[in-house]
C-alpha cells in the first residue's frame, strides 16, 4: 500500500527543514532530515522523483568534499556557491516538491481549513492551482497567432524587441485572466462558495499513525544535534 | 464592480488569478537570471522580476480598487513561495511589503498613477524574501569553506566586499527596474484596458 499522508503533516515537515536553514545544523543532521524525506517520495511511489533528488543532493554533497578542497580562485566561488548555497536549500525544496506533488486540490483546501486559516487566503490559493495550466494552454495560443502574424519568429527573437514581447504575450494573457477570473466566479458561486455556514467536503481527513511516525521522525534528527549527540 | 468595501469571492479569484501569473512571471524571471547571469542570479532576479511584472500587479490594483487586494496577493504569494520550497522568511517579507504597499496605494485611492508605481516598488521588495539567505548565510558559507581547508582571510575578503556591494547595488536595481516597471504597465493598461472599457 502507498503511503498517504496528511497535508498539515507535509506541512510540519515543510516547516522542520526551513529549521535546518535557519540554525545552520551541521551536515550530518541536514543528512539525516534529508534521507527521511527523501524515503518519503519512494514509500509513497513517486519513484523517479524520489531518485533524481537523491542524486542532486548526492552530487552535491560529495562535491563538497571532493572537489573544493582541490580547486582555487574565481571557480571556488561558483563551486561554493553552487554547493553549499545550493545544497541549504535543497531540504525545503525536496520537502516542497513533497507536498506538491502528492497532494491533491481537494486534500489542500480540507487541509488549510483545519487549520483554520480564513477562506480568503484559501479562495486564491485554490485559484492559483487551477490556473497554471489554463496560462501554459493560452501562452501556446499566443505563440501560434504570433507565429501567424509573423511576429516574433525565429530563435531569439522575443529578445530582440523585449518591450514589444512583453506587450504582445502579457497584453492577451491578462486579457484572457480577466475573462477568465469572471468565469471562475461565476462557476464558484453557483456550486456555493460564498454562501455561509460550514461548508461539508469530499475529502475526509484524519491524522494516522503514519502521520505521527513520519513528524517524530522528522524532529529525531533535530532533537538529536540540540542533545548534542551529532 | 460591487460596491462594498470588502473583499468578495469574485474579487479573491481575480486576486488568484492575477497572482498565478505573477508568480509565473517570477518563475521565469528566476529562470533566465540563472541563465544569463550565473553566480549573480540572485542580485538581478529581484530586478528583473520587477520589471516585467508591472503590468500584472498595476492591473489588479486599477481593477480592484479596495484595501485587502494587495495584502492577500502577499500573503498568498508568500505561502507559495514556502511551499516552493523557499525559505520561510520570504513568506515574512512578502507579507510585510505586501501590507505596506496595500496602505501606499490607499493613499492614492487606488487611483493616482505616482502612488500605485510607489506602491508597487515597495511590492517588489517583497521578493527579496526568497533571496535573503544568500547574504544571510554568508557566515555558514565561509565556516564550510574554512572547514574544507581554505585560507579565511582569502575567503572574507572573496564574500565580504561582494556581498555588501551587491546587496547595496541589488536594492539600487530594483528601485529603477520597479519604477520602470510600474510605469510601462500603467501604459500598458491606459493603451489597452482602459479604452477597452475593462477596468
Amino acid at each position: 500500500m502507498k503511503l498517504r499522508l496528511d497535508p498539515r503533516t507535509k506541512l510540519f515537515l515543510l516547516l522542520l527543514s526551513n529549521m535546518t536553514l535557519f540554525f545552520h545544523v551541521n551536515l550530518i543532521t541536514e543528512v539525516i532530515l534529508v534521507s527521511i524525506l527523501l524515503s518519503l517520495f519512494f514509500f509513497s511511489g513517486r519513484y523517479k522523483s524520489g531518485i533524481r533528488m537523491t542524486l542532486i543532493y548526492g552530487f552535491m554533497v560529495s562535491a563538497e568534499f571532493l572537489i573544493i578542497p582541490y580547486t582555487e580562485g574565481v571557480f571556488l566561488n561558483f563551486i561554493a556557491m553552487f554547493s553549499v548555497g545550493i545544497r541549504m536549500m535543497l531540504p525545503c525544496v525536496i520537502s516542497g516538491a513533497y507536498a506538491f506533488s502528492t497532494t491533491t486540490v481537494g486534500e489542500m483546501v480540507c487541509g488549510l481549513r483545519k487549520i483554520k486559516v480564513p477562506e480568503c487566503i484559501i479562495v486564491p490559493s485554490v485559484t492559483i492551482i487551477r490556473f497554471f495550466p489554463t496560462i501554459a494552454e493560452d501562452y501556446r495560443q499566443i505563440k501560434n497567432a504570433m507565429a501567424f502574424r509573423g511576429i516574433a519568429s525565429g530563435k531569439l527573437a522575443l529578445l530582440r524587441n523585449p518591450a514589444q514581447s512583453l506587450e504582445y504575450i502579457l497584453m492577451p494573457l491578462l486579457m484572457n485572466s480577466n475573462n477568465v477570473a469572471q468565469d471562475l466566479s461565476v462557476a464558484a458561486m453557483t456550486k456555493g462558495i460564498s454562501m455561509p455556514g460550514i461548508h461539508t467536503s469530499m475529502t475526509e481527513l484524519r491524522m494516522t499513525a503514519a502521520d505521527g511516525c513520519c513528524m517524530l521522525a522528522g524532529v529525531m534528527p533535530f532533537a538529536l544535534y540540540f542533545g548534542g549527540v551529532l | 464592480m460591487n460596491k462594498t468595501n470588502k473583499l468578495t469571492v469574485p474579487d479573491l479569484i481575480s486576486i488568484g488569478v492575477f497572482t498565478a501569473l505573477y508568480f509565473v512571471l517570477v518563475t521565469i524571471a528566476t529562470f533566465a537570471s540563472v541563465a544569463i547571469f550565473p553566480g549573480f542570479n540572485n542580485v538581478v532576479l529581484p530586478a528583473f522580476c520587477a520589471l516585467i511584472s508591472g503590468c500584472v500587479y498595476t492591473l489588479l490594483v486599477v481593477k480592484l480598487q479596495k484595501f485587502g487586494g494587495i495584502s492577500v496577493m502577499g500573503i498568498v504569494m508568500g505561502l507559495f513561495f514556502m511551499i516552493s520550497g523557499h525559505f520561510i522568511i520570504s513568506f515574512a517579507a512578502n507579507i510585510v511589503m505586501g501590507i505596506v504597499a496595500d496602505c501606499v496605494a490607499k493613499v492614492g485611492k487606488y487611483k493616482s498613477k505616482k502612488w500605485i508605481i510607489l506602491s508597487y516598488v515597495l511590492f517588489s521588495y517583497g521578493l527579496f524574501g526568497p533571496v535573503i539567505p544568500m547574504w544571510f548565510m554568508k557566515d555558514a558559507y565561509v565556516a564550510n569553506l574554512v572547514a574544507r581547508g581554505k585560507d579565511a582571510v582569502y575567503i572574507a575578503e572573496l564574500f565580504a566586499n561582494i556581498n555588501m556591494v551587491t546587496f547595496v547595488l541589488a536594492v539600487v536595481a530594483t528601485l529603477i527596474c520597479a519604477l520602470v516597471g510600474g510605469w510601462f504597465g500603467m501604459k500598458m493598461i491606459k493603451k489597452h484596458f482602459v479604452k477597452a472599457g475593462i477596468v
